[in-house]
């Protein structure tokens, strides 16, 4: 049985030994060129300049020389100036840098093809001791954890709401997560086209990323709603045929309808808020990673500007954990509240570590598009959850209260977010 | 079933992860590797250069400023041999008494060499080195040069200087394999150029098809200590902007291999400009003025100077003497050109240590002035 299925795979491998053996002559078309890229440069305190590069052509290479603004310097590189296929190499220029100043980092291969990276301004490196660690701390508390934690104080506002009202501004939370999922993706694509060589195929991973972590969560979330009801009471293990056969029946007060919904939405919102604040915590891991790799590769200057810009921005995503819960009877609401916030908030820390210590275009682009895909599924939850509440179902779409709270969403996301200067 | 699709959702979501973990961790893996490699090999750079920082590594260096070559079996000149070789031809005297001057050249566009450190670039050469040999004869001399096409592109050999249209270099093209003799008298004294004239020009030039060619006067100018430098460059990755520039090819050679001079001697430097893509080209030389004689055609000089700027093609001699021992580097005053390679350095010797030294021979590294120490893999 497994000696067919393996078949193919004996076929594919006598193909390309001949293809890698007596084939080559004839199938060697064009002259493959070499690659390097240049994945991140620091600047040193100490008037070291190390760049980070990465062999991401289709053949070995050998770096042959080093410059600084396309002037030849004096260098070393480590591991060696031999780089196979996808190896990676610290070229290490000492070089009087100034702060604030554009560079142009070269390096120049054996066969004269000169690669580079160019850097906005030069700042120091962040070097990964406590004191920079704590600074990074303090800005991700700044921008991830107080806001998203002020953000939640509205639930008491949304509580007091009226059920359309409350549609309205359950989609508002919509409209802000589809924005915040589109800037990730767009803040991927745009890491992907800057510093990640072609060869990585950086585009096409974060649309592959996105569809895996949609799909995941959306597997994660069906199996926590049907252990909870399994292990729930019958009355909730029946919740939409109870849920029918009371519509059936014609002749409920709108308190009763109130009540049936609560019962219903009894497990559903404190998982659904759940996976919104796993969702904004991967999208913060996100923006922490910008801000600290920002910080470090001297491209923007982190003012006090750009920090009031995020928690503004950020304030919004507090509001979108809270939203779910308002209309639910939860137990333990603000111990919940606080621990959703903070999954929220917290991984932006861990993002300004990272980005700033040691920061990766891939894996940027991996977290991002993970952050997407899950508040795409939070969207999909939210939309899926009104449906199921709503009288005349399937049409919530054409409700003007969802409609014009997901368009709000969007337009405030986008008006706090013109205060970022990106 | 169940448990399998947990199984594979968590695979997906641990392999997804990991790469990520994989690739930002993969700089800490490098940092950990090269701490321990640290105590078996260790090569300091930086230093050379006043205000440069230090630094110990385990890797390799990549240092054109001190070294000479990665591979040096594969460098397409030696500019301490280049610098004073003259080539005066097989000489023989003609029945109305002219001297005839034979030469043989033989053209090559198939070598991929060493160009500076580390950078390899198809070389086209004239007798196999760029430059090609210094042609050398006096005024009124019959030249004659059997150049030999090895190639596999057309070439042929122009040169500067007064003779007739067909021996121009220009109307004929010298196919792979072809042969064609070039005959003219060396008239009117000078220094020239001689390249390449296949179209497209800029491509057979920057490649390396060029020389110099020396016509003497028939009174000879005073002994010196003679020289030819051409200034060039190479264009390597092709965007028509030059990524390397020099004299006599190699960058920075003259920096860690000084030319040595004695102090008070007359030293005559024939100067040539061969370099592509840029506009101007310049030597501007320290501690000491020259007597530039422009395009060599003169023996009364044209200025008193230490700054000479120079066209695409055009030349001139140089001629000076040092009143003080020591160091004194000579560079392009375009600075950009200084730093990708056209510098280099006079050391300008006592006549009497000299003479204990065993003569200004070629020189080696060993003489140039270190602040601090550099090693690494210079020799390697």
């Amino acid at each position: 049985m497994i000696a067919i299925a393996l078949v193919p795979l004996v076929v594919l491998a006598a193909m390309i030994a001949f293809i890698f053996g007596p084939g080559q002559q004839f199938l060697g078309i064009g002259t493959p060129l070499p690659e390097i890229t240049i994945e991140r440069v620091e600047f040193q305190e100490d008037g070291i300049i190390v760049a980070f590069i990465r062999n991401t052509g289709p053949i070995d290479v050998t770096v042959g020389q080093a410059d600084v603004n396309d002037r030849i310097q004096q260098a070393a590189i480590e591991p060696g100036r031999e780089l196979p296929r996808f190896a990676e190499a610290k070229v290490i220029i000492p070089f009087p840098w100034n702060e604030g100043e554009p560079y142009e980092i070269g390096v120049t291969s054996s066969d004269g093809t000169r690669f580079s990276k160019s850097i906005d301004a030069a700042a120091p490196a962040a070097s990964p001791d406590v004191e920079q660690a704590a600074v990074f701390a303090l800005i991700g508390t700044y921008v991830g954890i107080i806001p998203v934690l002020a953000g939640l104080l509205w639930l008491p506002f949304i509580k007091r709401l009226s059920l359309g009202k409350y549609r309205f501004f359950l989609s508002l939370t919509a409209g802000l997560l589809v924005f915040l999922g589109i800037d990730a993706i767009v803040e991927a694509n745009e890491i992907a086209a800057v510093s990640v060589a072609g060869v990585f195929n950086g585009q096409i991973l974060i649309v592959l990323v996105t569809i895996l972590s949609f799909l995941a969560l959306m597997y994660a979330a069906s199996k926590l709603g049907e252990k909870r009801s399994k292990g729930g009471t019958s009355e909730e293990a029946h919740e939409l045929p109870s849920y029918d056969s009371t519509h059936s029946g014609q002749a409920k007060t709108l308190d009763q309808q109130h009540h049936q919904q609560q019962q219903q939405l009894v497990v559903k919102p404190v998982a659904i808020a759940l996976m919104i604040s796993i969702g904004i915590g991967l999208h913060n891991f996100g923006e922490g990673l910008a801000i600290g790799a920002s910080v470090v590769l001297g491209e923007i200057a982190l003012s006090s500007f750009l920090i009031v810009g995020f928690m503004i921005h950020n304030t919004t995503e507090g509001f979108a954990i809270v939203s779910p819960l308002a209309k639910a009877r939860v137990r333990r609401m603000l111990s919940k509240m606080i621990i959703m916030g903070l999954i929220a908030g917290v991984p932006t820390i861990f993002g300004t570590w990272i980005g700033g210590f040691v920061y990766s275009p891939i894996a940027a682009i991996i977290f991002l598009s993970i952050g997407a895909g899950a508040i795409f599924q939070v969207v999909f939850l939210i939309y899926r959850g009104m449906a199921q509440e709503e009288v005349d179902r399937g049409k919530i779409m054409s409700n003007a209260s969802v409609i014009g709270g997901f368009a709000v969403g969007m337009l405030i996301m986008y008006v706090t977010g013109l205060i970022i200067p990106s | 079933m169940t448990t399998v699709k947990v199984i594979v959702a968590v695979a997906i979501v641990a392999a997804v992860l990991s790469t990520a973990f994989a690739v930002s961790g993969q700089s800490f893996v490098g940092l950990l590797a090269t701490a321990q490699d640290a105590e078996l090999k260790k090569n300091t750079i930086g230093g050379h250069t006043a205000g440069y920082g230090l630094y110990d590594t385990s890797g390799d260096v990549l240092d054109p400023v001190n070294s000479y070559s990665t591979a040096s079996q594969e460098v397409v000149i030696d500019p301490d041999k280049y610098l004073r070789a003259f080539d005066y031809g097989r000489v023989s005297t003609l029945a109305d008494g002219i001297t005839l001057r034979e030469f043989t050249l033989v053209a090559d566009d198939r070598q991929v060499m060493e160009i500076s450190p580390g950078v390899f670039y198809n070389v086209w050469t004239f007798n196999g080195t760029i430059p090609g040999p210094t042609l050398r004869a006096t005024e009124g001399d019959l030249i004659r040069i059997n150049f030999i096409n090895n190639g596999s592109k057309p070439h042929s050999i122009h040169t500067h200087g007064i003779h007739k249209s067909e021996m121009d270099g220009v109307f004929e093209t010298i196919n792979p394999q072809g042969k064609f003799t070039y005959e003219f008298y060396a008239e009117a004294f000078g220094v020239y150029p001689y390249h390449c004239h296949v179209t497209p020009l800029e491509e057979h030039i920057s490649h390396g098809l060029y020389g110099v060619y020396i016509v003497d006067p028939k009174s000879p100018r005073p002994q010196a200590d003679e020289m030819v430098m051409i200034m060039n460059g190479f264009d390597t990755d092709f965007d028509t902007e030059n990524n390397f520039y020099a004299v006599n090819t190699i960058p920075y050679y003259y920096m860690h291999h000084p030319i040595e001079i004695e102090q008070g001697k007359l030293v005559r430097v024939y100067l040539v400009n061969m370099l592509e893509f840029d506009q101007i080209n310049n030597l501007h030389l320290h501690g000491n003025l020259y007597q530039l004689y422009r395009s060599g055609t003169n023996v009364a000089p044209d200025e008193y100077t230490d700054m000479v700027t120079m066209s695409q093609g055009e030349r001139a001699i140089l001629e000076f003497n040092y009143k003080y021992p020591g160091q004194y580097m000579f560079h392009a005053h375009k600075t950009e050109f200084a730093e990708k390679g056209w510098v280099g350095m006079f050391l300008v010797k006592d006549p009497a240590e000299t003479r204990l030294d065993g003569g200004s021979g070629s020189s080696n590294s060993n003489n140039f002035p270190q602040t601090t120490t550099i090693s690494g893999d210079v020799g390697r």
